[in-house]
């Protein structure tokens, strides 16, 4: 095993670790951060999408033994069923949300791209959030609730 | 079974490694590899992660004005870089042509062009744009030209025990533009059929012309003499009808679930067309 630090939501967490074992395993199961869903296991679908470092990442796709020292971002530090982020409120409002399970990894994929650009384009929407998959197929009012948070945001 | 990882800071220290310790692979982004190692297709005995390698990052000029683009740069520096879209527009465009945002804001060209995948993007391009292939062992620093580099189907010329440390790219010739053109079934796919092209033309001739294909084949698939026959002729259609079936007729693709054998084929001349003719304007 081991061992490494991990700075998640901010807050620092020495864990013991396999080799070849994911960020996203670590996450739910050792951390208990269960908000990070588990789709393909492969980085085709998205749903496991964190925010390492600022940047949208398949934690399925990341050994969490290479993670000393980066930043990492779930939805649980994104915001909260009391307070929600402008993107989880807009998500809301909206109705972006069906089943709910591509949902944390949409709002992170759209978190990244509001920081990196504060009013997107539609096509650069569609871009940032194309390797998220939504099997409800509820893309366009999460499109939506992407366009509606970048305005309250960049008025 | 427990595997060790280790995170050398150093190129040296990781080539030692991998001397060391049998069966060790490196891990560059880990966008393919991790998920080979979560479906149990590979079972190294242990990793050596290249992401602390300083050196292995960095996108520059060397002296001969050819690119230099460190093994760990990430598809997405490639695609954003002004000097790369500067002396190839080329490999930037194959550059931002893989996947999706997230894959490529942590994939590498170097981890890339190791695992040899002939349905990736960068092989086609680099072959095209006559590209060298920097690797680092236990016996020192070569440079292999991808044509020879890419072997067979993720097989190429790395040995056991080497690294790939860097892509070299020489500037093409003074008006030679570049285009990556890639044809998928929905975005972020792999290819059914990519086309990588030079063209460069004075006085309505060609002066210089390279294509290479990808995902037709076990390897990118180019023919030099092919591209020769249309040196100081005007490309007609004619003419670039006349290259894209004879790159149709030297491909092997396979059948799967991106098309068949028989729809990549007729895919060829259609895109070395679309392609050509797109650096004619």
């Amino acid at each position: 095993m081991i061992e490494v630090e991990l700075a998640v939501n901010g807050e620092r967490e020495t864990v013991s670790v396999d080799a070849t074992q994911t960020l996203l395993d670590v996450l739910r199961t050792k951390l208990g951060l269960t908000g990070t869903k588990i789709g393909c296991n492969q980085g085709v679908c998205g749903s496991c999408t964190v925010l390492i470092d600022g940047k949208p990442a398949r934690s399925c796709l990341v050994l969490a033994a290479g993670c000393r020292g980066r930043a990492i971002t779930t939805i649980e530090g994104v915001g909260t069923a009391d307070a929600p982020s402008p993107v989880q409120q807009a998500f809301i409002e909206a109705g972006a949300v069906q089943c709910g399970y591509c949902t944390p990894g949409m709002v992170l994929a759209a978190e990244a791209l509001l920081r990196k650009t504060k009013r997107p384009s539609v096509p650069e929407i569609r871009e940032a959030l194309s390797g998220n998959l939504c099997r409800c197929s509820g893309y366009t009012k999460i499109v939506d609730a992407v366009k509606l948070a970048s305005e309250r945001a960049a008025p | 079974m427990s595997i060790a990882y280790h995170e050398p800071e150093a190129l040296d220290a990781a080539v030692r490694l991998l001397a060391e310790i049998e069966g060790a692979r490196c891990i560059a982004g880990g966008q393919t590899l991790v998920a080979m190692l979560n479906a149990g297709l590979v079972e190294p005995a242990a990793l050596v992660s290249l992401a602390r390698i300083p050196e292995l990052g960095a996108i520059s000029r060397a002296g001969d004005g050819s690119l230099r683009i460190g093994a760990m740069a990430t598809h997405e520096a490639i695609a954003e870089s002004p000097l790369v879209a500067r002396v190839s527009p080329l490999i930037a465009g194959a550059a931002g042509a893989i996947a999706h945002p997230p894959i490529r804001s942590f994939g590498t060209i170097g981890g890339a062009v190791a695992h040899g995948d002939p349905n990736a993007d960068y092989p086609a391009a680099l072959v095209a744009a006559d590209a060298r292939v920097e690797i680092v062992g236990a016996n020192g620093r070569r440079a292999v030209p991808a044509a020879e580099f890419f072997q067979d189907y993720l097989t190429t010329a790395v040995e056991p025990g080497e690294i790939v440390t860097a892509v070299l790219v020489p500037p093409p010739p003074a008006g030679v533009r570049g285009r990556f053109l890639k044809f998928t079934r929905v975005d972020g796919d792999y290819a059914t059929v990519a086309v990588a092209a030079l063209l460069g033309c004075e006085a309505g001739a060609c002066k210089h012309i390279a294509v290479a294909l990808g995902a037709v084949a076990p390897r990118p698939v180019r023919d030099r003499d092919a591209e020769k026959a249309l040196i100081g002729r005007p490309p007609t259609d004619q003419a670039i009808a006349v290259l894209g079936e004879t790159l149709a007729a030297a491909c092997d693709p396979v059948d799967d679930v991106r098309g068949s054998a028989a729809y990549r084929r007729a895919l060829v001349p259609i895109l070395v067309g679309r392609a050509i003719k797109s650096l004619m304007q």
